[in-house]
């Protein structure tokens, strides 16, 4: 009932955030986004076409009836048609968010998984030679881009100077088969490049960890290497983790992955919002830049909750 | 027996790979019709994506390509003949025009239908008739569709813009755009307009049911229902899947009359469609692949894409010589390829409205911003910026006629694009400028690396003209509406630009310096000289013939001698397909129609 409250609460005091996130991207957009009316006219427009286009767009409204009309939207989930492609933007979102998901929550997953263990190991041979293998790898995960990596996957596993098996392009998904060819390498090359990262921030935290008191008294009395790491260390590191890989979340689900997508020709969210972004298409933006600020809220709401999960002394006030 | 499909090799790889689920069943979609034969799939490439497919937003290229396929228009051109030819495709003939060249009337032919859609009753695509036509034109002047196609028509057809000023009322008729009957459309022009059937071949006039448009409303952008030779079957920003129209009308191609020439197109297998009514393959897919890495390694996979363009940072190891374009032999072994020039060129513009630069009331001032502006021209080498951007294999010609078209003229000398830096050194001084009393001039540029050099190369033209670096200032644009705006508000001094060919007549790039098309419309200079306007409008109703060509060429030499633009190039581009693919690759002003023609060879590996 507390954490009910503690919710509701937290959900209330969100709605100065929204308001206050929806507000500063809106005046980013009316004054500093791209004009999209020259991007609509034709070849050889006349002033009256490009007014016809401004006045329809609501360019010549006053900035606060439209920002009222984004409120309303919010409010309402509706924002209208694209500007750009015509389509619903309920509909676009609705179409490639699950794409988007489905394209990176493996790799979203494996990475932070993967990083969690190799953290803990490096963690437990802090200063040794594996420590150091694992640390180098990560630099060179860190350091390499993401392109590249795209790129280097791309000619290693589905080109015809490497093994060929896997496409190029393509997110003609219809069974789990289909899912495994189209998603194996995007999901390589977001491990690839996500385990460096991830290992340093794990690594820290469980070094840390590792120094507690409790760590060494479990050590001194014998505990098994993988029960302490899994029990007395894991768990008391658990929310700088789970904090990371919470607030991580929507980014996976609004913003999905622009290089991916746009290398591996599949149609998800990341290429819509960046399309959005550098023409100027409002509707879609309004929708995305209101989405995950109400996702953020719930984010940070259901991050409160977990902390209280793991750690019974965390109170919810 | 192990499968060598990839993809069901693929999957096995993957479920090894991540220790999932042992002998996953492959999915996909069918790769047979349903009597047993396969499937017959062509998979083209395009470098851009489009984003809207109704037809009165149809200007980008991209949308112009699937639109021809969804939407069927009166006219189109030969498959193969080059120069360009019309050639008629829902109409029956070419049109009848009254011998004040005022009225046109075009027959219909019968029997062609809509795909079959959820608008029309029982989901039956109907007969495309007349009034379809009528109210697929009358849409571009209907403000709430925020057509980009209106400027064909504009102040052409009787009647048709005080339509739109009085509020766009479907009920009404319009006096210059009737239906006769079912089958015939007339055509009252307010004057001669000898370019008519050229618009009528666009995808502009790509002809939409109304049931469809009150269906779907907005959403037919995304909702395609025509009567052109295929059906969208899904369309996103990363691919479009169209099969055939089965309501599509049934004729047999006749490639003799296409233009074809057996020592130009007889390595292509084009015997094998001759005699066979388009379209041939079962499925068409069209990826949309900016990321030039994406597409190449797509094509080269031998399994994806195939079809692409040669992208500029492989054209050394694919191209066998320059000049004449070849390919190499390991490549000329492995795919079909065709290399041709664009229709279309590029330019760099000098916006005549600037006080210190172009037009002055001191006419001593106004001769010395031209020798100026000849004297930055003379400076800018086309040699080194074709070697430098476009691998050396773009066409350089002088003047705004680019070599596409039929009134292009080879003989015309070729001083303004070749570089003659002293001569142009010595203009500057014989005019009185030096370094410190040349103005400051702009340059406008959407942001990518690759303005960005262009703009730099410029640059250093102008800098060893005398310019100093300070004085040639580069201004950035995130998108091209921004730099779009920036030039319809005439905010800048100077900027490259390209302009692509609406239909094979030099009118289309002579009214880019027509003076009542100053901004914001397409005369970017802001060029306005009286003779040349009154030479336009003297040419704008005549037949094409010699004795317009030779007013297009006065007008050409106009622009040169004037010094408004630094111009031009028509860049070249080479295509790979794959053996298996029956067909000749066209995305000029053919464009999206060569799609209906193609075919794909199965059974066997390629040759």
């Amino acid at each position: 009932m507390d954490t009910l409250q503690y919710a509701l609460r937290k959900l209330v005091t969100g709605i100065p955030l929204v308001l206050g996130v929806t507000f500063i991207s809106f005046v980013l957009m009316v004054y500093f986004g791209p004009d999209k009316t020259y991007e609509l006219i034709g070849k050889n427009a006349t002033p009256e076409q490009i007014a016809e286009i401004r006045s329809q767009l609501g360019y010549d409204e006053p900035f606060f009836v439209r920002y009222a009309d984004y409120l309303r939207q919010l409010v309402t989930l509706e924002f209208g048609y694209s500007d750009s492609t015509g389509e619903r933007v309920s509909r676009i979102l609705t179409r490639t968010i699950p794409v988007s998901l489905a394209l990176t929550l493996p790799g979203f997953v494996l990475g932070n998984v993967l990083a969690v263990v190799l953290a803990l190991v490096a963690g437990f041979y802090r200063g040794g030679l594996i420590d150091r293998a694992i640390m180098a790898g990560a630099v060179v995960g860190m350091s390499i881009s993401f392109l590249i990596i795209i790129i280097g996957f791309q000619v290693l596993l589905s080109s015809s100077y490497g093994i060929n098996y896997f496409p190029v392009r393509g997110w003609e998904v219809y069974s789990l088969a289909d899912y495994l060819y189209y998603v194996t390498v995007p999901t390589l090359a977001i491990v690839f490049v996500s385990l460096g990262y991830n290992t340093r921030f794990y690594r820290a935290v469980i070094v840390e960890e590792m120094n507690r008191d409790h760590v060494r008294t479990a050590r001194a009395f014998g505990t098994p290497p993988i029960k302490l790491l899994f029990r007395n260390v894991l768990r008391n590191a658990a929310i700088p983790i789970i904090t990371r890989i919470m607030f991580s979340i929507p980014l996976v689900v609004i913003s999905g992955s622009l290089l991916i997508e746009s290398y591996f020709g599949i149609p998800g969210v990341g290429k819509v919002t960046y399309d959005a972004i550098t023409t100027g298409d409002q509707p879609i933006l309004k929708a995305v830049v209101g989405a995950t600020a109400v996702l953020f809220v719930l984010t940070l709401i259901a991050t409160d909750v977990m902390y209280k999960v793991i750690d019974p002394r965390v109170s919810l006030k | 027996m192990l499968n060598r499909n990839p993809r069901t090799l693929g999957a096995v790889a993957a479920s090894i790979a991540i220790a999932l689920l042992a002998g996953c069943g492959g999915g996909g979609q069918p790769q047979t019709n349903a009597d047993g034969t396969p499937l017959k799939v062509y998979r083209h490439s395009m470098d851009g994506a489009p984003v809207n497919l109704d037809p009165v937003q149809s200007a980008v290229v991209y949308s112009n390509f699937v639109v021809l396929n969804a939407y069927d228009t009166l006219y189109s051109y030969k498959y193969l003949a080059r120069p360009y030819e019309l050639k008629p495709n829902l109409a029956k003939g070419m049109p009848e025009v009254s011998e004040d060249g005022l009225t046109y009337t075009i027959h219909l032919k019968e029997g062609s239908g809509f795909i079959d859609d959820p608008a029309f009753p029982d989901g039956k695509g109907r007969e495309v008739v007349a009034q379809d036509f009528v109210y697929s034109i009358k849409r571009h002047f209907d403000p709430k569709n925020r057509s980009q196609g209106a400027w064909l028509w504009q102040g052409r057809i009787v009647g048709l813009d005080q339509w739109k000023d009085d509020g766009a009322d479907y009920s009404q008729d319009v006096e210059g755009l009737k239906a006769l009957d079912d089958h015939s459309i007339q055509i009252k022009l307010v004057k001669p307009y000898p370019q008519l059937t050229y618009t009528l071949a666009m995808g502009f006039s790509g002809i939409v049911a109304q049931e469809a448009v009150e269906k779907y409303g907005r959403e037919l952008s995304i909702h395609p229902v025509g009567s052109g030779p295929y059906k969208v079957e899904r369309f996103s920003t990363a691919k479009a899947v169209l099969v055939p129209n089965p309501n599509f009308r049934q004729e047999p191609v006749d490639l003799a009359a296409e233009g074809f020439d057996p020592a130009v197109h007889g390595d292509y297998g084009l015997d094998a469609i001759d005699g066979k009514a388009p379209p041939f393959v079962d499925r068409l897919e069209i990826d949309f692949i900016t990321e030039t890495a994406s597409r190449w390694a797509s094509f080269t996979s031998d399994k994806e894409v195939q079809f692409t363009s040669v992208p500029v940072e492989q054209i050394d190891s694919v191209l066998g010589s320059k000049q004449p374009v070849t390919v190499s032999d390991a490549w000329a072994k492995r795919y079909h390829w065709k290399s041709g020039v664009e229709a279309g060129f590029i330019y760099t513009y000098f916006n005549m409205d600037k006080p210190y630069f172009g037009y002055n009331d001191d006419p001593a001032i106004e001769a010395k911003n031209k020798a100026l502006r000849c004297a930055m021209r003379d400076a800018f080498s086309w040699a080194e910026r074709n070697e430098r951007f476009y691998s050396g294999i773009g066409t350089v010609f002088p003047g705004i006629i680019a070599p596409v078209v039929p009134e292009f003229d080879p003989s015309l000398s070729e001083a303004s694009v070749t570089q003659h830096m002293e001569k142009a050194k010595q203009q500057l001084r014989d005019a009185g400028w030096t370094p410190e009393t040349l103005p400051e001039l702009t340059y406008g540029y959407s942001s990518a690396v690759f303005y960005r050099q262009v703009f730099e190369q410029f640059r250093g033209f102008m800098n060893q003209l005398g310019f100093p670096l300070a004085k040639i200032q580069g201004r950035t644009f995130a998108t091209f509406g921004d730099f779009n705006k920036a030039i319809k508000t005439s905010q800048l001094d100077i900027g490259g630009l390209g302009w692509g060919l609406d239909y094979p007549d030099a009118e289309n790039t002579l009214q880019l310096f027509y003076g009542p098309n100053r901004t914001p419309g397409s005369n970017n200079p802001n060029y306005a000289n009286p003779e040349f306007d009154a030479l336009f409008e003297q040419a704008s109703t005549m037949q094409p013939g010699p004795e317009r060509t030779e007013l297009y060429r006065k007008m050409n030499e106009m622009v040169i001698d004037d010094c408004v633009a630094i111009t031009g190039m028509s860049r070249n581009k080479v295509y790979l397909w794959h053996k298996n693919v029956v067909g000749v690759p066209d995305r000029e002003i053919l464009g999206g129609f060569w799609l209906k023609y193609v075919d794909v060879k199965t059974g066997g590996s390629e040759e």
